[in-house]
């Protein structure tokens, strides 16, 4: 059963075609990767699916319906939510804070029980999310402390924390492990698969092939914005051309 | 008809005057990024030095267009070195700088030339020139047409043949980029308010004898410049020279068959729906994501 | 220790409240006059705090106060409405054109929002400007008279300071209250990272609109005020002058915290008072001010009161701020 299905996606600038013809299917509650070499296209197929592209051609289809061309906040409430290639926080806020952004953000606005505080019940039930949000992904000793004060690895554990409390069917992560040692690497994988355990479907965008390859079910393989392969790990590290790809290209 | 080409000889002349402050406002946003409220008072500091040497002290028009030049030049150059190369950073806060100066110099025109009436400089050049027996065109004016019209094309000359111009366009398009091939980002940035602030100190000295003069009159010119800016395209100089020659003939006709007022708040309604169809502008290029 | 810290605040402010009721009764009948347009003021910039909070600066504020003292003038000339009338009326007229506006102006942002700002605020002020009927051209309107209730003429300034006092309180009190629910939060959370709100499913153009439309209400009934007591209207009242005015009483007294643009017109009304001796200069000891405040005090007033505090051995404790 796939839960995001990308049809013949094609996305051009003026004359430069970025994506070209792209077409694959995202099964629900598994881990998909999306990989290739530098300016393969992966960002731009996650701009298209959030909304902050539209395709030029072709169709993005969620659960049986088609979304793209809408904008990213009505995507985003349908359950799809990204997390950013850089470390995109909310710098100035609490760790709390952050993540409390994400629980409400979907929430209408109602400004007379604002003003009146006449929605006390629903503030109330956000900051229970919040804090189980935060004790799930193993933040809660930092809660009060400022976003732009933690360290790398806890500002992207923050990070999918605010998409998480959002509560996602489907994730879009952008290169969660991009500069992580060792250690943070194996942490965020781990994280990774809890969620993913919780029954979100995760897209995960990565350079990091010991994470890719450890964590994904299936993998799809970009190259200048054509679909080079797919297949799951196995399959795809003895794929003749996917080797040849990341030889020729980038080393 | 008569009616017709009188005004778009009128709108050509007046659009000439346009482009010359307006680009100058274009050239400081382009490579400073700063808003620079206080154009229009160095216009009308420009108006100021003609009323002062010209009209008072009877000093020559054509070494007081060349004095009105030099002294708002100064005042740009100052500008640049003290209130926005401190505030690079904060594009607001060298707005805010500006509004400052816009202040003050206000004040000094007061001091300068009192709080009374309009000030009036008579036209150094008499007479009209007639062309085909209805065309009026006083020689004032198209002695300053064709001045403005040097000015632009010893501006385009220097942007587009000279070194200086063509580091000038580079830190316009990418600050960081020019400043890594070793372009000397605070010469350019002087460069660029120099030429600005003189093409403004030119404008309001030609200016001078066929406007009132008043500490208040850099209002008109900005927002005459913000609208010719924003119709022509932010950090495009040929598409500001267009807009302010379309934009004049607009004003010039909407002014002749329904009265100034009128003429501003059609000029403000087109930029709003320029802002809407096309925030870039009408020669403004798309930024590719 | 929390408890300790809200009891200081509340004792603050009770000390506050009880100094602005009895502060009239100490002054001249010109700064009588003063402290009722300061107090207008007040209501200025803590509705414009509301605008800036996503980040973008709107050069259309002075025009929105126009807009609601218009409203209230027109209100009183032709069908002498009371002022329990035409203070709503004004703001929700203000609130009315702002969203309409928001539609063109909201698909704008940064430099292009602030010129588009300005260009629709000068079109209508120019409006104004050019219809004698009904706005009166640029002579404007005059006569417009506060009420009379029983035996109280609020055309003296103490009852009218009194009756000002009431109405911004309570404008405040709310405009604190939107910024500390949800929606303050969610405003600033698009001003420092809009695309991650819009990630999470916020819809950033309609909080843009909604922070517009809640600022222009509140100007709008500061505008009602002010005109009630003033009795005259003109279209230059509400240009691009006082625009300036409203941002550097923004700017000079900070804008990172509710109190900053608060403490910035009550500190910049006495300093313009206290210059008023310089006539014409007054405006460029204006510009002065504000150009070194911006180089030398770049985070605005409120950034001194910590470090009086530190040096006045209090402690260092930023998180209590300065009584509102």
């Amino acid at each position: 059963m796939s839960i995001l299905e990308v049809r013949k996606l094609t996305k051009q600038f003026g004359g430069l075609t970025a994506l070209n013809n792209i077409s694959f299917k995202v099964k629900e509650g598994e881990i998909h990767g999306l990989i290739g070499p530098n300016g393969a296209g992966k960002s731009t197929v996650f701009k298209n699916i959030a909304g902050f592209y539209t395709p030029t051609k072709g169709e993005i289809v969620y659960q049986g319906k088609k979304i793209s061309g809408n904008q990213p906040h009505i995507i985003a409430k349908m359950g799809i939510v990204r997390t950013f290639q850089e470390t995109t926080l909310f710098q100035e806020m609490t760790v709390f804070e952050n993540v409390l952004m994400g629980s409400l953000a979907k929430s209408d606005i109602n400004l007379f029980s604002a003003i009146l505080g006449l929605d006390k019940q629903q503030q109330k039930a956000a900051r229970e999310k919040v804090l189980e949000v935060l004790e799930f992904m193993g933040l809660t000793d930092r809660k009060n402390q400022l976003a732009s004060e933690l360290p790398l690895g806890s500002q992207r554990t923050l990070a999918i924390s605010i998409a998480l409390a959002s509560e996602p069917k489907l994730m879009l992560m952008d290169e969660p492990f991009a500069g992580m040692n060792m250690e943070e690497t194996n942490h965020m994988m781990d994280l990774t698969r809890k969620v993913q355990e919780s029954g979100i479907t995760i897209v995960l965008v990565e350079h990091d092939m010991k994470a890719v390859m450890g964590l994904c079910h299936f993998l799809t393989v970009l190259n200048f914005g054509h679909l080079l392969a797919e297949g799951t790990p196995e399959e795809i590290r003895h794929n003749e051309q996917v080797i040849e790809a990341y030889l020729g290209g980038a080393k | 008809m008569e009616l017709i080409l009188q005004s778009i000889v009128n709108g050509l002349i007046q659009g000439g005057f346009f482009a010359l402050f307006a680009v100058g406002l274009v050239l400081i946003f382009g490579v400073m990024g700063v808003v620079n409220f206080a154009h229009g008072e160095l216009v009308m500091v420009g108006a100021y030095t003609v009323w002062v040497l010209h009209a008072q002290n009877g000093v020559p028009f054509i070494p007081v267009v060349m004095i009105a030049i030099i002294v708002v030049t100064a005042i740009g150059l100052l500008m640049e070195r003290f209130l926005f190369r401190p505030t690079c950073n904060d594009p607001l806060a060298g707005l805010i700088c500006s509004i400052g100066i816009l202040f003050i110099l206000q004040v000094l025109a007061t001091v300068v030339g009192g709080d009374g009436p309009s000030k009036q400089v008579p036209p150094p050049y008499h007479g009209t020139l007639v062309l085909f027996d209805f065309l009026h065109v006083p020689y004032q004016r198209v002695f300053s047409f064709f001045i403005s019209a040097a000015g632009l094309g010893t501006l385009w000359y220097f942007l587009t043949r000279t070194k200086f111009g063509w580091a000038l366009r580079a830190v316009a398009q990418d600050r960081e980029a020019s400043a890594l091939q070793g372009i000397n980002i605070n010469r350019i940035s002087m460069i660029a308010i120099g030429v600005g602030a003189a093409l403004a100190g030119l404008a309001g000295a030609l200016m001078a004898p066929l406007a009132n003069i008043n500490p208040h009159m850099g209002h008109n010119v900005i927002i005459t410049a913000f609208i010719v800016t924003i119709v022509g395209g932010v950090g495009s100089l040929s598409g500001a020279v267009m807009a302010a020659v379309i934009y004049a003939m607009f004003h010039t006709f909407i002014t002749v068959y329904f009265g100034g007022v009128i003429a501003t708040i059609c000029g403000l309604l087109l930029m709003v729906v320029v802002l809407i169809i096309k925030p870039t502008g009408i020669m403004g290029v798309k930024v590719s994501e | 220790m929390k408890i300790i810290i809200r009891l200081r605040k509340i004792i603050a402010l009770i000390i506050l409240l009880a100094g602005l009721i009895v502060l009239p009764h100490y002054l001249e009948f010109h700064y009588q006059d003063l402290l009722i347009f300061l107090i207008v003021n007040v209501l200025v910039v803590a509705s414009y705090r509301i605008v800036t909070l996503t980040g973008e600066w709107s050069l259309i504020h002075a025009v929105m106060m126009g807009v609601g003292a218009y409203t209230a003038a027109l209100l009183f000339k032709n069908y002498n409405a009371a002022m329990w009338f035409t203070l709503p009326l004004a703001g929700g007229a203000a609130a009315l054109t702002a969203a309409l506006l928001s539609f063109p102006l909201f698909r704008m942002t940064q430099f292009y929002f602030l010129i588009g700002s300005f260009a629709a605020g000068e079109a209508i002020r120019l409006t104004w400007m050019q219809f004698i009927f009904p706005f009166g051209g640029s002579g404007g309107l005059s006569g417009i008279e506060p009420p009379i209730i029983g035996s109280i003429d609020f055309m003296d300034p103490i009852p009218y300071y009194y009756l000002a006092l009431g109405v911004v309180l309570i404008c405040l009190f709310i405009l604190y209250r939107i910024e500390n629910s949800k929606i303050g939060m969610t405003l600033h959370a698009i001003h420092w990272k809009a695309p991650l709100a819009e990630s999470v499913g916020v819809d950033t153009w309609r909080y843009r609109a909604l922070a517009f439309i809640i600022g222009s209400f509140f100007v709008g009934i500061a505008g009602a005020l002010k005109i009630h007591y003033l009795g005259t209207i003109t279209p230059n009242q509400f240009g691009i002058g006082f625009m300036v005015f409203i941002l550097i009483w923004v700017i000079v007294g900070g804008y990172k915290t509710i109190y900053g643009p608060l403490i910035g017109v009550v500190v910049l009304t006495i300093f313009d008072e206290s210059v008023r001796g310089f006539g014409e200069l007054r405006p460029a000891i204006y510009g002065g001010v504000l150009i070194i405040s911006i180089l030398f005090l770049p985070l605005g007033l409120e950034s001194i009161y910590p470090k009086i505090l530190t040096w006045c051995g209090i402690g260092s404790n930023s998180s209590d701020g300065p009584p509102p």
